[in-house]
């Protein structure tokens, strides 16, 4: 029985009528939190002290600058590159004959100025080895299998390594920006989900070694790495407001506010987005002051490569960019972070075309995830093994007998 | 001697046609004209009947880009990644085959390899090509998608350009089409009309 769309509509239009309702409310909060905001701009330094000394049960941003500064931009450079990576993969399954996991990851390079031109390529890369598809501890007492959501992570290590490649690459003396999707953040790893010699292996010989090559590239040449967030979903500078708004220093929600019935001051902005503040705060081309991150696993892993993220507003979207310490430490480079980002959404109608085109490149299409595990089976019984498959597997595609 | 130019290579291949995909992008050789693909032991012979340029990619369209610009020239300088997105592709009607100095206007053993690279003929080898005009059949009766009157023209015209006398060669070709046509003078006076 297909799903019963004359009664979901019903929902629907009650959903949509509370949404209404509560847009009065939102926009409220809205400019409360907007006006705290620019009331607290001018206590950088106590807004710091009660941060570091504050206990919350939500993330908070470190704060740089001034909370309401906003910064036009600055003229884009005449000749520049642009780097790009993004990737997707094909993931482990079960009920095939071989375990292993294919990542494939699109590269882009596209120079502008006296001389444009473009190179767009993709990577594939098949893991099988069992030290390629397995994480082991030094003892090799503890093991992690890589699939799922832990493979989600290599990708994105395996993006930055492609970028920091291609940076090698490219010629020195124009400045360079390179660009990932989704967070320098691993967040998959955060939460104490998986024991530390994933964390090793995934950050340490990981992410930090690529991010540390970057930084290496980048003395004595401007080159920048940042990542590119659409629409993002962080509430990391709306909760600096919230604990601007305690009453309480040092800030500590679990002493004071543990009962779930007592009213909060800070919940007259809490549930507002980072973006929607931001998109009210910042005119078109602007971006906001520097933050950094205090997620933990960036505290406790990244070193000297801390996390910053500053919110740009471009012609489509407000966005949020995060750069390494390296990058977020020298003023030139963030300028042409910024400037060079805005420039690439106006070229990629409203998201940077690097990084879309890396997309494309990196995409994996259902036809292409079948002809894979088709020439694996194929290949396997050509090298004469018994190709065995779950029969859960067989029932559902009976190709050969 | 002229050198043929190397204009493509192969990416689909048949008995009766191939097609080939050019280096450059928007110049693929002009409709009519004669190119050869290296067919071991000779070559294969081909009169260009249609080209188009496309995304490479079959779910990506090009959009308007120049609102904004002034040269043309300008929106793929601004947008580099564009000429690697985009493709010319030519098709070309095979008309007969070469081994050494010989020629044989009619259908080749074995369709065209892919990969292999297509040429350009120089006009000495079209004049030599056209010495005998009984391809001409072969490419009358042609099911193509394009009107194949237009492309009978096209490849006379073209080939009219390989003699001093241009006229001479057109009369004699004209000749030709009034035998192979001679049940269908709607047909004949047609092409006569686009051989001006």
């Amino acid at each position: 029985m297909s799903l019963d769309l004359a009664q979901i509509a019903i929902q629907i239009d009650s959903m949509a009528a509370k949404l209404q309702a509560s847009e009065e409310e939102r926009k409220q909060k809205l400019d409360f939190a907007l006006n705290t905001l620019r009331s607290q701009s001018a206590n950088l330094a106590s807004l710091k002290r009660k941060i570091e000394t504050g206990k919350t049960t939500w993330l908070v941003a470190g704060i740089e600058d001034k909370l309401d500064a906003h910064y036009p931009a600055p003229p884009s450079p005449e000749d520049f590159i642009v780097l790009a990576t993004d990737g997707s993969h094909i993931d482990v399954d079960r009920h095939r004959s071989a375990r292993c996991f294919v990542i494939n990851i699109g590269i882009v390079r596209l120079n502008y100025g006296q001389t444009p031109s473009a190179f767009l390529s993709s990577l594939p890369m098949l893991h099988f080895k069992e030290e390629d598809v397995v994480l082991s501890s030094t003892t090799g007492s503890q093991q992690e299998t890589i699939e799922g959501s832990l493979l989600g992570v290599k990708r994105s290590v395996e993006e930055c390594h492609l970028l920091a490649e291609l940076a090698k690459e490219v010629e020195a003396n124009l400045p360079t920006v390179a660009l990932l999707d989704g967070s320098l953040v691993l967040w998959g790893l955060a939460g104490q989900v998986y024991p530390a010699f994933v964390a090793d292996a995934l950050l340490e010989n990981g992410l930090l070694k690529h991010l540390e090559e970057l930084r290496q590239l980048s003395k004595g040449r401007q080159l920048a790495l940042a990542s590119y967030i659409s629409f993002p979903r962080s509430t990391e500078v709306v909760n600096v407001l919230r604990l601007a708004l305690c009453p309480y220093e040092p800030v500590d929600c679990d002493r004071y506010c543990a009962s779930k019935t007592k009213e909060r001051d800070c919940d007259n902005v809490a549930g507002l987005l980072d973006r929607e503040l931001f998109e009210q705060l910042l005119t078109e081309g602007e971006c906001s002051a520097l933050f950094s991150s205090h997620s933990s696993i960036v505290k406790e892993h990244y070193r000297e490569h801390q996390i910053y993220f500053f919110y740009v507003k471009t012609a489509g979207e407000l966005v949020r960019v995060e750069v390494p310490q390296w990058v977020a430490e020298g003023r030139r480079l963030l300028d042409i972070t910024h400037t060079i980002i805005l420039d690439q959404c106006r070229r990629g109608q409203g998201y940077p075309v690097a990084l879309s085109e890396a997309h494309e490149k990196a995409v994996i299409t259902a036809a292409d995830r079948d002809q894979f595990w088709q020439l694996v089976e194929r290949s396997l019984a050509r090298q004469d093994r018994m190709v065995k498959s779950s029969a859960k597997a067989k029932s559902k595609r009976m190709r050969w007998i | 001697m002229e050198i043929a130019a190397k204009v493509g290579e192969v990416i689909e291949a048949s008995t009766s046609e191939f097609v080939a995909q050019c280096y450059q992008l928007h110049e693929p050789p002009p409709l009519g004209s004669l190119v050869k693909t290296k067919n071991a032991p000779g070559e294969t012979y081909g009169i260009v009947y249609h080209a188009e340029t496309h995304s490479l990619e079959p779910g990506r369209r090009p959009i308007a880009r120049g609102e904004e610009v002034k040269e043309e020239e300008e929106i793929f300088r601004n947008n580099p990644q564009l000429a690697k997105l985009l493709c010319t592709d030519f098709r070309a009607l095979v008309v007969g085959y070469g081994e050494g100095n010989r020629f044989f206007h009619y259908l080749p053993p074995r369709p065209a390899r892919i990969h292999s690279f297509v040429y350009l003929c120089s006009m000495d080898e079209a004049r030599n090509f056209a010495r005998s005009l009984n391809f001409l059949s072969l490419l009358i009766e042609a099911n193509l998608a394009v009107p194949v009157d237009e492309i009978v023209a096209a490849s006379l015209r073209h080939f009219s350009q390989a003699y001093d006398d241009q006229q001479a060669f057109l009369v004699k070709a004209g000749k030709e089409l009034a035998l192979l046509l001679s049940g269908e003078l709607k047909r004949l006076n047609s092409i006569l009309r686009r051989l001006k």
